[in-house]
């Protein structure tokens, strides 16, 4: 692990403090008052003494210096406080939601690799040939679509139309179902999410795994594998695919990471109970706290992904790792 | 080999996400206690043919609906909004007084309410025999104590209904008297109708309810329904109190689902996962899906307003002429008929909405193009460089006009709005914003004091503020402790007056007329442009339940809707 040296970390380092500090800037920076939050319903109606105790007991009247330091301190101490919203610890809400986005994003990542690595591979193998320009045609198309279109059309034909799958929600409201049943239930319910995320990210794969493999097979190792009298089959698997996966599986990591932010619209779309509802509500209703931990979760599913790319890579093609 | 242990960790971190997803939300779901009722399976419910009548059928009713966005634990401090927060927390509580199908409180938990002459002594009998669902009786204690606490808990809206009285007392078992340090002829309808009575020997241990975290089987109340399952941006489920005080409820079980946007209600009623919207439907769905089979719609007049505000204490909108001009100019018919589809009250300039006793039909208004024209020459307001805008002191009559993003009928509202008034020489350009920012914008923390930061802006008020027509002095009162909701800056003297003696006016008579009186003040003054009162409309599964009552000004999400029609007041 010597090419995680002391300058890369370094470059994390700053990565960190520069996120952190945005995503505390950002709420702040945005018009709008975390108020009618705090004090739920008819804001208007508290005398403006009551508000000023609301905005005290929440530390929003400390110098703004202070409370970014307060916020140091809560990442370093891993207590994120508590939501304005239900005055529930952000690191319970956050165990609650998160796995639910990890399940959508890492369903996505499993169906949009497994068929963009394969398409892409078909496509730039026979470059130019009947499948590729269809192929190419079709993902560029697919790449262009409104993520909550997409979802507003799946559920409009599969849940309204032919009702076959849930139109929302991670499980069956008020159900209870155990075991085997419960199962069933998450899985029909994350089928729409899912393929939605997964519809989005397979062009990219798909256009990353071609450019790759088009660049590779133009190098002279390939003309010599043939040359040596090497398969077809074996210059594809052997030494083709083998050479063009790794810049894939950096666009994969990145893609994960990023599919936390898509999650947003997609949890929105499908009212699902993860991240990216939470980062909803808490957007809409200025949850200061909220927003500032689930952006650190998203810094932190970049980074980490980078971090998994960075180490895998020297895996996956040796010519980068370090003498 | 590389290749081997690249797949294995891809392998072993997606088995970790499912495992990791499928082992929770069930932690949520701790079941309520005692809970005879039976579960219906979720998923593709057939549809039972029920009626009211459903309670002597051997299936229990379920009934599943939606609402758009979360309402937190839903107890008096945690509910997030008025709509309809406040209406699923009364399902759980009762109020002294209940509303019946007019919006006239009557006597539910009070049995009877006498009041003295000038309405400061409000005398209650308690009703017998009604029980908290944890078994507890509900007593005068419990009503004294509610009074109380939430005096002294500052519960935002409860704490404000309760302001102005003086003192609560009982006397023997069944009689309450509360005195009020000024005639308030509304009292019924913002306190006795309002405040869910809480059970003291819960609340009693309670000192900081805002922080304290209630969860389901906390949530006690003497209603028709107990909470006994929520989960997070997810559901509510609700079960009926079988000892209910007016009968057992006509739904069995309530299922409240939480989605996240409004579109997400439309697809689920028609996929039939669920049976009932709690939200007003878009005047362009009312069509739609009233053609589809189980699905009816219950549509009626309600008390929310569109209404277009400027900052009155800013050139030009300080000149009383502009004010009139702009009111002369917007067409608040065709507002109605193209952005609301008919499926709304053309605005009164008065405030008052013309289905309350005490509208004043003399205020109506009339688009009147020229006239406001005429107005703005005369004040001076010419266009003197021809290019089709008005110039005042400031520079060209060009103004943005806020309008919140996720709604899109104010949107509409606002554009046809600046068409109308480009007929006068006035520009207006709509900026569409996020609603925390328009809020921040036209309401700068909630609070008049801080002033406006808004040119013109399409605002809307939610249904209390009209139904109860002696809060006109909030919006209109140049003080801002009375007119709190005075948020465009308008100050009249002769309205302030009759806005005061109104608040405190016990003859009902001499209220009327004030109060037509101060339509007509308000019609000229303008300190703000009615347009429309939108009907309520809400889509239901029929064959589910059609029990549902549409409350006038309040719409069908109630308690009433699931009583039993002889326990309906």
């Amino acid at each position: 692990m010597k090419r995680l040296d002391l300058s890369k970390l370094g470059q994390y380092v700053i990565v960190i403090i520069v996120a952190v500090t945005l995503n505390f800037a950002l709420p702040r920076l945005m018009p709008g008052n975390p108020l009618a939050l705090i004090a739920g319903v008819d804001v208007g109606l508290l005398t403006a003494e009551e508000r000023a105790q609301i905005i005290e007991d929440v530390g929003l009247n400390e110098p703004i210096l202070n409370q970014y330091a307060d916020y140091w301190v809560s990442i370093a101490t891993g207590d994120l406080g508590q939501s304005y919203r239900s005055g529930r610890p952000i690191k319970d809400i956050i165990a609650e939601r998160l796995p639910w986005t990890l399940l959508l994003a890492g369903g996505a990542l499993i169906i949009s690799s497994f068929f963009g690595i394969i398409l892409g591979a078909i496509s730039a193998w026979r470059r130019g040939g009947k499948a590729d320009v269809p192929l190419l045609t079709g993902m560029i198309a697919l790449q262009s679509l409104p993520s909550f279109w997409l979802g507003m059309l799946l559920i409009s034909v599969f849940a309204v139309n032919l009702g076959l799958l849930p139109s929302f929600g991670a499980i069956s409201p008020a159900a209870n179902y155990e075991g085997w049943e419960y199962f069933k239930d998450v899985l029909e319910h994350a089928i729409l999410p899912i393929v939605t995320l997964s519809v989005l990210s397979t062009p990219g794969v798909y256009l990353t795994m071609r450019y790759s493999m088009l660049e590779v097979l133009g190098e002279d190792f390939i003309r010599t594998a043939r040359a040596k009298g090497a398969s077809e089959r074996r210059v594809l698997f052997g030494h083709v695919t083998r050479n063009a996966i790794a810049p894939v599986v950096t666009f994969l990591a990145i893609r994960f990471a990023f599919s936390f932010g898509g999650a947003v619209i997609i949890e929105t779309v499908f009212s699902y109970p993860g991240l990216g509802r939470l980062v909803f509500e808490a957007v809409s209703g200025r949850d200061f706290p909220v927003m500032q931990a689930s952006f650190l979760v998203f810094t932190a599913a970049v980074l980490i992904a980078n971090l998994i790319a960075d180490l895998l890579y020297p895996i996956l093609d040796p010519r980068t790792r370090a003498a | 080999m590389n290749k081997k242990r690249a797949r294995a960790v891809i392998l072993l971190l997606v088995l970790a996400l499912i495992a990791a997803a499928c082992s929770s939300g069930t932690t949520d779901t701790t079941s309520g206690d005692a809970s005879p009722a039976t579960t219906a399976a979720g998923g593709t419910t057939d549809p039972e043919p029920t009626e009211t009548t459903a309670a002597t059928t051997d299936e229990p009713v379920v009934v599943r609906a939606a609402v758009t966005g979360g309402e937190d634990t839903l107890n008096p401090y945690t509910y997030v909004s008025g709509f309809p927060g406040w209406n699923m927390l009364m399902l759980q509580y009762d109020s002294l007084m209940q509303f019946d199908v007019n919006g006239d409180p009557q006597p539910w938990l009070a049995e009877s309410v006498e009041t003295n002459d000038d309405l400061t002594v409000w005398t209650l009998t308690l009703a017998e025999g009604v029980m908290f669902s944890d078994g507890e009786q509900l007593t005068v204690d419990d009503v004294e104590f509610t009074f109380n606490y939430f005096t002294e808990k500052a519960a935002g809206r409860f704490a404000r209904d309760l302001r102005g009285v003086e003192s609560v007392t009982t006397d023997g078992d069944r009689t309450i008297t509360i005195t009020l340090d000024a005639p308030n002829p509304a009292f019924d309808l913002v306190a006795l109708a309002d405040i869910p009575i809480i059970p003291e020997h819960i609340w009693s241990e309670v000192t900081d309810p805002e922080e304290h975290q209630f969860d389901s089987v906390t949530n006690i109340g003497s209603g028709p329904y107990v909470l006994v399952d929520y989960v997070e941006d997810q559901s509510y489920r609700f079960e009926a109190n079988p000892d209910y005080f007016r009968g057992a409820p006509a739904v069995d079980e309530l299922v409240v689902v939480v989605f996240a946007d409004d579109s997400g209600p439309l697809a689920a009623i028609r996929s039939n996962e669920i049976d009932v919207i709690f939200e007003r439907i878009s005047p362009e769905q009312i069509d739609l899906l009233d053609a589809l089979d189980p699905i009816d719609i219950s549509q009626g007049p309600e008390f929310t307003t569109q209404m277009i505000n400027f900052d009155v204490t800013k050139a030009p909108f300080d000149d009383i002429a502009v004010r009139q001009a702009i009111s002369k100019a917007v067409d608040r018919q065709d507002i109605v008929d193209t952005v609301f589809l008919g499926a709304a009250t053309v605005g009164s300039p008065g405030w008052v909405h013309p289905e309350k006793a005490v509208y004043n039909p003399a205020v109506a208004a009339e688009r009147d193009v020229a006239g406001a024209n005429a107005l703005l020459d005369e004040a001076g307001y010419t266009d003197s460089d021809g290019d089709g805008i008005r110039e005042f002191s400031g520079g060209p009559m060009s103004f943005e006009m806020l309008t919140n993003s996720s709604d899109s009928l104010r949107l509409r509202i606002a554009e046809l709005v600046a068409e109308m008034l480009a007929e006068i020489g006035i520009e207006v350009t709509v900026s569409s914003v996020e609603t925390a920012t328009w809020e921040e914008a036209v309401w700068p923390g909630f609070d008049i004091a801080n002033g406006r930061n808004y040119q013109m802006a399409v605002w809307g008020w939610s249904a209390p503020v009209q139904a109860n027509t002696i809060r006109v002095a909030e919006l209109v009162d140049g003080n801002p402790d009375i007119g709190f909701l005075n948020l465009t800056g308008f100050s009249d003297p002769a309205v302030d007056a009759i806005a005061e003696a109104l608040l405190t006016e016990a003859d009902p008579a001499v209220s009327a007329q004030q109060i037509g009186e101060l339509q007509v003040l308000i019609a000229e003054g303008v300190p703000f442009v009615l347009l429309a009162y939108p009907d309520g409309a809400y889509a239901y599964n029929s064959a589910v339940y059609d029990g549902w009552e549409f409350i006038a000004g309040q719409g069908i999400v109630s308690k009433l809707s699931l009583l039993d029609a002889s326990a309906r007041p």
